[in-house]
C-alpha cells in the first residue's frame, strides 16, 4: 500500500520523531510512503483566515502533489488534515476558485484535477490495514497500559463536515488502544482543545485549557496519554512544567505520538521511537515493554 | 477510504470500516437509535440541578418521569413542573427552535430542549460562562451587555449611490448563516476560551456571530467595523469547533464568522492580527514554519523571557536556533514563495 506522504511542519521540526516514528512504524506495517519534501505548509490557523486564496493554493499544491504520483495522500497532524480536507472541499465545489488556484500552480506544471483521497494516519491503520491485520502484527501487547486517548480538534470537528460525527463519541482511538494491548481510560478531557494555535502570542491559554485535561488524566489512572496530533503533543508535552506550576500540582504525565505507541506494541524500541525526545521521562513505559527485549528487531 | 484494487487476494467479508464514525452507534447517536431504545411508559431518570438558597450549595434532585413516544426533554421538564417540582424554574416560549430561550446541558452537551429526544438517562444542568438566577435559568446580561457594546448595527457615513444597491449571494452568504443566529448561548457555553473567565479580552463566540451580521455586511463603514472588531479579542480564539459542535442554527461560526472577522481585522486593524501575519511572511520566505522565528516575531523580547523552556526545548533537539538565523533555502521555500506572492485571482 502506497501513499504520499504529508509529515506538516511540526514533525519536521519541534516534533521530528513523529516523523521518524511514522517512517519506522510504516514500514513493519507495510506502507510504503513517499515524503513530500517540496510540499508548503498548509497555513495553520492564519492563513486560511487571513489570506485564503492562498491558503487554498499551498493545500491544493500539497493535493495535487499527490495526484501528480497518483497516490492517496496520508497526513500526521490535525490541523493539516483539516486544512486539506477543507481546500479539496472548496476546490471540488468552486469551479471558479479550482481554475484560480490551478493557475497559481501552473508555473511548475502542476496541476489538480480533484481526485486526491485524503486520510489521517489514524485512519489508514482501520482502512487500509485494518484491526484484523493490526492485531496480527502486535507482538508486544502493551498489556494493561492505561491510556488516555487526546484526540484534539480537527480530525473531529467541524461536526457533520467529511463523515466526522460527534465528536463526543470518537472511539478510533480507544478502540486502537485495546487492539494495542492496552486499556483506555474514561476523562474529560478527550475530545477537548489543547489551545495550540494561540499559544505563540499568548501561551496562558494553552496551559490552563491544557493543564486541566492532563488533570483529568491522571485523576482518570491514565499512566500515558496518546495522541494524533503533533501541535496537541507540543503543548501536553513541552508545556507541562508551566500546567504544573499553574495548577501546583506535579504531573509527570509521558504523552505519546499515535504512531509511538503503535510502534512499541509493533515491537520497537522507545529508543527507535525516538520517545527520548519528549520534554517528559517516559520511563514508566518500560515496566509494559518486558517482552519487547524477546520481539524480533 | 481507498477501494481494495481489483484482482487483489480474494477479499474477506470483512465490513469496511470508516474510522471517522467508530463509536456512533455504541453511543446511540442517531435520533432513530435513540428513539428506539425507549417505548412508551418507561420510567426516565432526570438529574436537575436546583439551587439550593437555603444551605448554600447546589444540589443534584432526581426525578422519574414516564416516557411518551417522540418526547422531547422540555416535555419532560413540563412534566415534572407540572407533577412533581412546580418550583422548578426553567425558560421556553416557542417550544419549535426559534425564541433561543431553552438551552441548557443535557449529560455535558448544550442543547435546546425544545429539540432534544429524551434519554433513558439524563443530567441536566444550566449552561455554563452565565450566572445562575434560579435552577436552570441564567443571567443573559453579560452577554446582552457585550453585543450592545459592539454597535452591531450598520453604518452609513455617505449616501449610497444607487437603490436597490448591488449585493451579491457571495458577498452576503457569511452574513446571511450569521443572522439564523437565535441568541440561545448554547455556543457561549461550549467555548473554553470563555471557560476560562477573565484570562484573555476574547468576546466569544455568540456576541461575535451578533457582530458578523453586520461587520461582514459590505455596505457597512469600514471605521466603525474597527472600532468593534478592537474590542473583541478575536485573535484568542482557539478554532476548537466546540461552538460549531453545539449549534442548533448550524451556523459554521469558526469558517463563516470568526475567519471572516479575523481577516477584515487584519485588513482595518494589522497589529491585532500580528500573529497570522507573521505566520503568512514565514511561510512565504521559508515553506514551513519556524516555531522559533514565529514566537521572536510575535512576541518580541518577551519571548526570551522563559530562558528555561527555550533551554529544555534546545537540549531535546526541539529549537534549533541556527535553522532560525540562517533560513536555507529549500524546495518548499521556492514553491511557497510562488505561489503565495503572484497573486493571481482573489477566490
Amino acid at each position: 500500500m502506497k501513499f504520499a506522504y504529508y509529515p506538516g511542519c511540526s514533525a519536521r521540526s519541534t516534533c521530528a520523531e513523529l516523523n521518524e516514528a511514522t517512517h519506522l512504524v510504516a514500514k513493519r506495517l507495510g506502507l510504503d510512503l513517499v515524503q513530500l519534501d517540496s510540499a508548503t505548509c498548509t497555513g495553520a490557523r492564519e492563513l486560511r483566515a487571513i489570506d485564503p486564496a492562498g491558503f487554498y493554493a499551498l493545500n491544493v499544491r500539497i493535493l495535487a502533489l499527490a495526484e501528480s504520483y497518483g497516490l492517496p495522500l496520508m497526513t500526521i497532524c490535525n490541523t493539516c488534515t483539516l486544512n486539506v480536507l477543507d481546500a479539496h472541499a472548496a476546490f471540488v465545489s468552486d469551479p471558479e476558485l479550482a481554475k484560480s488556484v490551478n493557475a497559481r500552480l501552473a508555473g511548475e506544471n502542476l496541476h489538480y484535477s480533484g481526485r486526491t483521497k485524503i486520510s489521517h494516519f489514524l485512519w489508514v491503520l482501520y482502512e487500509e490495514i485494518g484491526e484484523q491485520r493490526l492485531r496480527q502484527q502486535v507482538v508486544n501487547p502493551l498489556a494493561g497500559l492505561s491510556v488516555a486517548a487526546f484526540y484534539g480538534c480537527h480530525i473531529t470537528r467541524p461536526p457533520a463536515h467529511y463523515g466526522f460525527v460527534d465528536s463526543r463519541n470518537n472511539r478510533a482511538l480507544e478502540r486502537l488502544a485495546e487492539i494495542l494491548g492496552c486499556r483506555p481510560i474514561e476523562y474529560s478531557g478527550r475530545t477537548e482543545c489543547c489551545g495550540f494555535h494561540t499559544a505563540a502570542h499568548d501561551e496562558r491559554v494553552a496551559i490552563r485549557l491544557t493543564g486541566k485535561q492532563v488533570l483529568a488524566a491522571k485523576a482518570g489512572g491514565a499512566t500515558t496519554m496518546v495522541t494524533p496530533c503533533p501541535l496537541c503533543h507540543t503543548v501536553l508535552d513541552s508545556f507541562q512544567p508551566e500546567m504544573e506550576k499553574d495548577i501546583g500540582q506535579k504531573l509527570e504525565m509521558p504523552v505519546l505520538h499515535l504512531p509511538q505507541l503503535v510502534g512499541l506494541a509493533l515491537g520497537l524500541s522507545p529508543e527507535q521511537l525516538k520517545i527520548d525526545r519528549h520534554m517528559v521521562p517516559a520511563g514508566v513505559l518500560d515496566g509494559y515493554l518486558a517482552t519487547a527485549s524477546n520481539a524480533p528487531k | 477510504m481507498t477501494a481494495v484494487p481489483p484482482g487483489d487476494a480474494p477479499a474477506p467479508a470483512l465490513p469496511s470500516i470508516d474510522a471517522r464514525r467508530l463509536g456512533q452507534a455504541e453511543q446511540h447517536d442517531t435520533l432513530a437509535a435513540r428513539n428506539s431504545r425507549l417505548t412508551p411508559g418507561d420510567l426516565l431518570t432526570l438529574k436537575v440541578r436546583r439551587s439550593e438558597v437555603t444551605a448554600g450549595g447546589d444540589v443534584f434532585e432526581e426525578f422519574r418521569v414516564p416516557y411518551q413516544k417522540w418526547m422531547r426533554l422540555l416535555d419532560a421538564l413540563n412534566w415534572i413542573a407540572e407533577n412533581a417540582a412546580p418550583d422548578l424554574a426553567f425558560r421556553w416560549f416557542c417550544g419549535s427552535k426559534m425564541c433561543g430561550t431553552c438551552a441548557v446541558r443535557m449529560n455535558g452537551r448544550e442543547v435546546l430542549a425544545c429539540w432534544e429526544a429524551v434519554e433513558p438517562n439524563m443530567v441536566v444542568e444550566p449552561l455554563r460562562n452565565l450566572s445562575v438566577i434560579r435552577d436552570l435559568v441564567v443571567d443573559r446580561t453579560d452577554y446582552e451587555q457585550k453585543v450592545a457594546s459592539l454597535e452591531p448595527w450598520i453604518e452609513r457615513p455617505k449616501p449610497y449611490a444607487e437603490f436597490p444597491e448591488p449585493l451579491t449571494h457571495k458577498q452576503m452568504k457569511n452574513v446571511s448563516q450569521a443572522l439564523d443566529c437565535i441568541s440561545c448561548m448554547c455556543c457561549y457555553s461550549a467555548c473554553p476560551v470563555i471557560g476560562l473567565g477573565n484570562l484573555t479580552d476574547f468576546a466569544g463566540p455568540a456576541p461575535l456571530v451578533q457582530l458578523g451580521q453586520t461587520a461582514l455586511d459590505p455596505r457597512n463603514n469600514p471605521e466603525k467595523v474597527r472600532r468593534s472588531i478592537e474590542l473583541t479579542g478575536i485573535f484568542n480564539c482557539v478554532s476548537c469547533y466546540k461552538c460549531e459542535e453545539v449549534c442548533p442554527a448550524h451556523i459554521p461560526i469558526v469558517s463563516g464568522v470568526i475567519e471572516p472577522l479575523k481577516a477584515k481585522a487584519a485588513e482595518l486593524s494589522p497589529e491585532m492580527a500580528r500573529h497570522s501575519l507573521a505566520l503568512r511572511d514565514i511561510v512565504a520566505r521559508r515553506g514551513r514554519v519556524d516555531p522559533g522565528e514565529l514566537v521572536l516575531r510575535v512576541q518580541g523580547l518577551r519571548g526570551l523571557r522563559n530562558l528555561r523552556r527555550i533551554w529544555r526545548l534546545f537540549a531535546r533537539g526541539k529549537i534549533n536556533p541556527l535553522k532560525t538565523l540562517l533560513g536555507i533555502k529549500t524546495s518548499a521555500a521556492e514553491a511557497a514563495a510562488r505561489v503565495l506572492d503572484d497573486g493571481v485571482g482573489k477566490p
